[in-house]
């Protein structure tokens, strides 16, 4: 697989990037997100997320259930701050 | 056994700043982190260095040097920690306020800080995307920004280059004593023969100090946040709002109509980052090692904040996310060389202070290392001045 090919879209990280990141000591997603910025963006990781998990396996040979997060971050997905206003607790 | 001069315990913003000082002044240095660098909370705040919330004396005066460092560190520092310098300001909702902050403008001002304090008006000049309701804010321009998890990789990385070992994933089980004094830590790697022990595992520092046989009267106090998308400059400098502060001052009472805010005794915190991103913070809860965050807590932060910025409200919420800060009862972190047992040192609880004291801390700890004792004008900050019965 080519190394400049886009792992995160949202954030423009390439597999050299998180190839890098491994290299230095983060073995996994939170670690290669702090360092790299994969899986920060717009879809935080929706879509790397499998793909980060993938490249960690082959290069450390551990089994993808392993490095795959157990919980999501709330919210799931990208909510406009407006929503909120519009809820319960809290008065705007 | 790995042998070194000091061991470091704690892998966030202030034990890497510890490592790197200590390093640069030639000691041989072993940092020990449970996890990874800045995976508590320096990898879960928001990244504002601000100067009017500190308290004139030693809290003020401290963070009135560290952010002089900042600059130097930016060049020194071979990595892009983002600090940008671009002012900070405490906006006042209500104009009854206004006096409150005149005086706490005031009293910064006689112990040296550049601050002011501006009306509706100026302060909208400067921040167009204030809501017009805004009494006013004050405003200091030394104050500033940095990429908190950067710093951190920075001081790290900056420390290994000296010969400082950086141990992630090592988490220390136990400190091995001899007649009063630390001898050697011991990990779930390596143990470590050491006379000297750096506690700087921040909300954590009661567990290291217990293996010490001490009581470190740190608790862990959460603060949750919220990252937007990238966004065009909405925001330029970083902003607080005065609730905080007044919430201390028993005369005032609270604005009306942001209970759950005053609840969970929290206060605005906005930064916009480097990359574009706003973080939004911010709460301030007792809630154990609690790291979750909630749905009431990030409600309470949005209304809070789209108040004050209106135009928030068009953004999206892409995360959210809590760090454990370590409070302390009188609001002081605690740094302290101790003489019993000898050869421990305490660097930790800086609450919502250690990005902003980070390289002063480590300054200081280097320095206090090297003299064998803590500078006589940081009295202030010694562990012995919390009774036996606040304990």
């Amino acid at each position: 697989m080519s190394e400049d090919i886009v792992i995160c879209r949202c954030e423009e990280v390439t597999r050299a990037e998180i190839l890098a990141a491994i290299e230095a000591g983060a073995d996994t997603i939170a670690a290669i997100r702090r360092k790299t910025r994969a899986g920060m963006g717009l879809c935080q990781g929706r879509t790397c997320r499998r793909l980060i998990a993938q490249i960690i396996s082959q290069t450390k040979c551990r089994k993808m259930e392993e490095i795959l997060p157990a919980t999501f971050r709330t919210p799931v997905r990208a909510v406009k701050l407006e929503a909120f206003c519009d809820t319960e607790g809290g008065t705007c | 056994m790995l042998e070194t001069e000091v061991a470091v315990v704690g892998g966030g913003i202030i034990g890497t700043s510890i490592a790197y000082f200590l390093a640069k002044e030639g000691k041989k240095v072993v940092l020990l982190e449970r996890d990874h660098l800045a995976c508590e909370a320096s990898g879960a705040c928001d990244g504002l260095i601000m100067l009017q919330t500190k308290s004139p004396g030693v809290q003020l005066d401290l963070a009135i040097k560290s952010v002089k460092m900042f600059d130097e560190l930016a060049g020194e520092l071979d990595y892009p920690i983002e600090y940008q310098r671009r002012g900070g300001m405490i906006v006042v909702e209500r104009d009854e306020e206004l006096e409150t902050m005149r005086r706490f403008v005031h009293s910064r001002r006689q112990a040296g800080l550049d601050v002011d304090i501006l009306g509706n008006e100026e302060a909208r000049r400067l921040e167009p995307a204030l809501s017009s309701h805004i009494a006013g804010a004050t405003y200091c321009s030394s104050e500033g920004q940095v990429n908190p998890i950067y710093m951190t990789f920075a001081f790290a990385m900056a420390a290994k280059k000296l010969g400082a070992r950086i141990c992630t994933g090592t988490e220390v089980l136990s400190i091995g004593m001899d007649d009063g004094r630390i001898r050697s830590v011991s990990t779930n790697l390596s143990d470590v023969k050491t006379d000297l022990v750096v506690n700087a595992a921040g909300a954590y520092a009661p567990l290291i100090g217990l293996m010490a046989g001490m009581t470190i009267p740190i608790e862990p106090r959460r603060g949750q946040l919220v990252v937007t998308e990238r966004s065009p400059p909405l925001i330029g400098r970083g902003l607080l709002d005065a609730r905080y502060i007044l919430s201390k001052s028993s005369s005032d009472t609270p604005s009306a109509g942001a209970d759950t805010i005053d609840r969970l005794s929290g206060g605005l915190a906005l930064e916009q980052t480097a990359t574009g991103n706003v973080i939004i913070g911010s709460t301030r809860e007792f809630v154990g090692y609690n790291k979750e965050t909630t749905p009431d807590g990030i409600t309470a932060i949005v209304k809070h904040s789209t108040r004050i910025v209106p135009r928030l409200k068009t953004l999206c919420a892409i995360r959210a996310f809590a760090g454990l800060r370590p409070y302390t009862p009188d609001k002081l972190p605690i740094i302290d060389l101790l003489d019993r047992p000898e050869g421990f040192l305490i660097a930790a609880g800086h609450e919502g202070d250690g990005i902003a004291l980070a390289p002063i801390t480590g300054k200081i700890v280097a320095e206090s290392i090297l003299a064998g004792k803590v500078d006589a004008s940081l009295q202030a900050l010694r562990l012995h001045r919390f009774k036996e019965d606040d304990q």
